[in-house]
């Protein structure tokens, strides 16, 4: 008596299981997938991407219709690959909370982890600790820009190695947050992250390359200094960054400099540094931590310490003659300096235009 | 999973405890995202929760138009189309295709109307050269050539971080896809229609004179070439030799100030001026609003302690306040004080300070202060009487007792060796701090995990100091040349103190001259504090 029982809840249950299944394989069939990648998701996958889906639809249901919807799919998809190839990097879309709604596919070029993979797990999981807290700040802005260092699956030939012998990678995120106004007000953080390219960038008469010790004194800078800045690259050796650039971009420059020390690579963003003779120009840093060198047979030479080389590229071009105050333009305003009430004020610049007169 | 990474030995119950509490959540998550699961009195279970994502799933399909529908192989699993404005939305950018024999606009995306305000086809087929900021035509020029005008390029090494020279002319194979690019330039950005701005680029704009703004973008891409035979509806250069068409694919972002302002808390108004100074109290930064406070140039002051400029009666309060700054984290206010403009009078400021610690050595390598005017008819007055005597200027008189500074009597002691002796003070507190030893020790603990450490250097000298942060960076005047500070082999050239004071302007023109005449004219005027006739003095011309 008691066996029948127990054979049919446990017949009930198999049931169960499998409307279950079935209807898990029903979900999946709705979800744009590769056949391939279909037939390996387990359970939680399944669920992570629907969330994932739902999501991204409203995310997307702003879209206004500029863009020509009806290209045709093999041209479409060779634009995308264009887009994401200039790039050089990977899109991520955020949620408040940090899940990464969604990843586009070419995520497993750079961290060696697919998007079905990752698509719907936290974005906490895969990052330095140390970063957390920057995350966490940028998650409530507007508009990010912030270097961060997340595990990466890729061993150096490129091959895909288990999670568990993960090294970190640094990557660099711009971008912006998007609200989505239906159904409910959410907001997300729609990102473009890139490993930041320091080799293979042919470089301009508008941007020169500096190296650094890591207390960011220079040890090297190349001639292209000397057009740009008026400094003679020896006259810089043993001087500090901080001393070139302006006194209201010491935060800026001590934040490009944490992240090198604790990221090895960095973006400064827009700073002021001074030219020779007055006046200043308008800079960003892309840079980054150099290992050490040891000459090998291989590679002979002279051993390199660690230390940073950093891109500089000029945002505007200096002016011809520096904004230094012309002569009268000085004495005016030493003239304003000396004199104490308006009026004696007056008479001074008066007597000047008679002179000139 | 990572779950499983942990436990090795934990009972078979608590894993599948832990795998169905991860599902419960799971479905917790999807119930809240279905409107169909939303007003329910009692939990739903998880084979309703299904089908009813089932049937949303379906529903969203069905109202979304194809696109969005396509079940069939996408890799991206979004399509085309929304991934690519996704990207450009994250992005703040555009796609923009340009040739590189004419710079003409063979291709731009639509996005480029949220970025500058104009139309697609406003753009398409118009010269590039047209909308970049005519300041930044050489850059852009320089970098869509093609031809040997500029052959020295530049490579680095991608293992080494060394600069490789190609000094060869540059040939068709640094043409090919994957010779990339990278540069910033301004755009015009219409006006037109100013209902349609964005909040977003206003920031970013600057104004000009005509009726355009611009806005900086960073562009990145790289080289493409497609050989003409491809191309019936794109021009043909007959007249090349080549028959290719090269163009410059990149893609285009806004360029965004606003996330790398100086914190706001740093707000310079007009009656305010910057400045920074070696931890020994000599200037290395004065901005150019201070001349209007002071008197003095930027060139006149850099080098000089600021406790030259300071009231005897300040000392000891700003003594203090400078020892403070260089032990503290936070921002130091001081109180009021006097300083002494170039014409011996004193203006009343209240400053700002605070000390920069460089995050690798850990020493403290200057101060920046915010300096504010503080301003009141009671104050000139007697700036004026005190001022007026100019044997101030010359001579340091006895100064009230500071705590650290032996103060025998008839002890005349340059103001500047304040400022020297409150460094050297925290520098041998440095060396008394650091360990001897130079190991692999990070100063940023076990997280550094990637890279063996060189440990800092510690101990400095101040005459180091001196020669690193003297005379920096702004020097006019021809006589005097720059130090070249230290070499990377060599020991650091010594400085004695007078070189490092710059005299300021001394290469006149006649109109210089005439000026400068004409200045000290008044200035005698102004510090008897009359107001002097006309017929008095007596022009030179």
């Amino acid at each position: 008596e008691r066996n029948l029982v127990q054979a049919i809840s446990r017949e009930a249950a198999r049931r169960r299981r499998r409307v279950e299944s079935d209807v898990f394989g029903d979900l999946s069939r709705l979800l744009p997938l590769q056949p391939s990648v279909r037939a390996h998701l387990d359970k939680p996958s399944v669920i992570r991407l629907t969330l994932s889906y739902i999501r991204m639809h409203t995310v997307l249901k702003g879209n206004s219709d500029e863009e020509e919807k009806n290209t045709e799919e093999f041209e479409a998809s060779q634009e995308t690959n264009m887009y994401l190839g200039i790039l050089e990097g990977f899109v991520m879309v955020l949620s408040t909370e940090g899940d990464m709604i969604f990843l586009s596919d070419n995520v497993s070029k750079y961290m060696g982890l697919t998007q079905t993979e990752l698509m719907g797990h936290n974005i906490f999981e895969y990052t330095h600790p140390c970063d957390h807290e920057e995350i966490r700040s940028n998650l409530r802005l507007t508009k990010r820009d912030f270097v961060m260092r997340i595990k990466s699956a890729l061993t150096h030939r490129g091959r895909t190695a288990n999670l568990k012998s993960a090294t970190w990678k640094v990557l660099h995120c711009q971008g912006r947050a998007k609200v989505c106004v239906d159904p409910s007000a959410v907001s997300c953080l729609l990102l473009t992250c890139r490993p930041l390219p320091l080799s293979h960038t042919l470089l301009s008469r508008y941007t020169f390359t500096s190296q650094h010790s890591m207390d960011m004194r220079f040890t090297y800078c190349d001639q292209r200094l000397t057009s740009l800045l008026g400094y003679r690259p020896e006259e810089l050796l043993g001087r500090s960054i901080y001393d070139l650039c302006h006194a209201l971009d010491t935060s800026c420059l001590n934040k490009n400099h944490l992240n090198l020390c604790l990221k090895n690579q960095s973006v400064s963003g827009q700073y002021r540094m001074l030219v020779k003779g007055g006046g200043y120009v308008w800079v960003e840093s892309h840079s980054a931590v150099i290992p050490s060198v040891r000459p090998s047979r291989s590679r002979p030479g002279i051993p390199q310490p660690l230390c940073i080389l950093s891109v500089t590229y000029v945002l505007r071009c200096v002016w011809a003659d520096p904004p230094v105050l012309t002569v009268l333009e000085m004495t005016i305003l030493r003239i304003s300096a000396l004199t104490l009430d308006s009026q004696t004020l007056i008479v001074n610049l008066t007597i000047i235009i008679v002179i000139i007169n | 999973q990572q779950v499983k990474m942990k436990c090795f030995r934990e009972p078979h119950r608590q894993i599948e405890k832990r795998r169905r509490d991860k599902m419960n959540n799971l479905i917790d998550e999807l119930a809240a995202m279905i409107p169909a699961c939303q007003p329910m009195a009692r939990k739903l279970d998880k084979l309703t929760v299904l089908r009813k994502a089932v049937q949303h799933l379906k529903a969203l399909k069905a109202g979304m138009g194809s696109a969005f529908s396509e079940t069939t192989c996408n890799p991206s699993i979004l399509p085309h189309d929304d991934l690519r404005h996704l990207l450009l939305r994250a992005a703040d950018g555009f796609l923009l295709v340009v040739s590189c024999d004419r710079a003409k606009i063979l291709f731009i995306s639509e996005s480029v109307s949220k970025i500058l305000n104009f139309s697609r086809l406003e753009l398409t087929g118009q010269s590039l050269f047209d909308f970049i900021h005519h300041k930044d035509i050489n850059k852009v020029k320089e970098q869509l050539s093609s031809s040997e005008m500029y052959p020295r390029q530049r490579l680095l090494d991608a293992a080494t971080g060394v600069q490789v020279q190609v000094d060869a002319p540059v040939r068709a194979t640094h043409l090919t896809t994957g010779a990339r690019r990278s540069f910033f330039c301004r755009m015009k950005h219409s006006r037109l229609t100013e209902k349609h701005e964005d909040k977003h680029s206003l920031p970013t704009a600057s104004k000009k004179k005509d009726t355009y703004r611009f806005c900086t973008l960073h562009c990145t891409g790289y080289m493409r070439s497609w050989p003409s035979s491809q191309l019936d509806s794109l021009e043909a250069d007959a007249d090349k030799e080549s028959s290719t068409l090269t163009c410059l694919v990149t893609m285009c972002r806004l360029y965004s100030h606003a996330s790398h302002q100086p914190s706001k808390d740093i707000n310079v108004k007009p009656t305010e001026f910057v400045t920074r100074c070696a931890i020994d109290g000599k200037f290395t930064f004065v901005d150019q609003q201070a001349t209007t406070v002071i008197g003095y140039l930027p060139q006149e002051v850099l080098g000089t302690s600021c406790y030259e400029y300071f009231h005897q009666d300040d000392l000891q309060h700003l003594a203090g306040k400078h020892r403070q700054v260089l032990r503290s984290k936070e921002k130091i206010e001081t109180q009021c004080y006097k300083f002494k403009t170039k014409y011996g009078s004193y203006v009343s400021l209240q400053s700002q300070w605070f000390s920069f610690t460089n995050p690798w050595t850990k020493e403290v390598e200057f101060i920046v202060s915010l300096n504010r005017v503080i301003s009141g008819p009671g104050h000139t007055k007697d700036e004026e009487e005190a001022g007026s005597s100019k044997a101030l200027q010359d001579d340091i008189k006895q100064i009230p007792v500071i705590p650290g500074f032996s103060s025998g009597t008839g002890t005349m002691i340059y103001a500047g060796s304040i400022g020297t002796q409150i460094a050297n003070e925290l520098i041998d507190s440095y060396r008394v701090n650091s360990s001897p030893s130079s190991g692999a020790s990070s100063p940023f603990g076990p997280a550094q995990e990637k890279c063996p450490l060189v440990s800092p250097q510690t101990s400095r000298s101040v005459s180091d100091l001196n020669n690193r942060t003297g005379n920096f960076p702004t020097v006019t005047n021809s006589n005097h040349e720059a130090p070249t500070g230290i070499s990377l082999l060599g020991e650091p050239a010594q400085l004695d103190l007078d070189s490092m004071v710059v005299p300021g302007l001394s290469s006149f023109s006649s109109d210089e001259a005439a000026m400068a005449v004409i200045m000290s004219l008044l200035e005698t005027d102004v510090n008897m504090g009359q107001s002097g006739e006309l017929e008095d003095l007596h022009w030179p011309f």
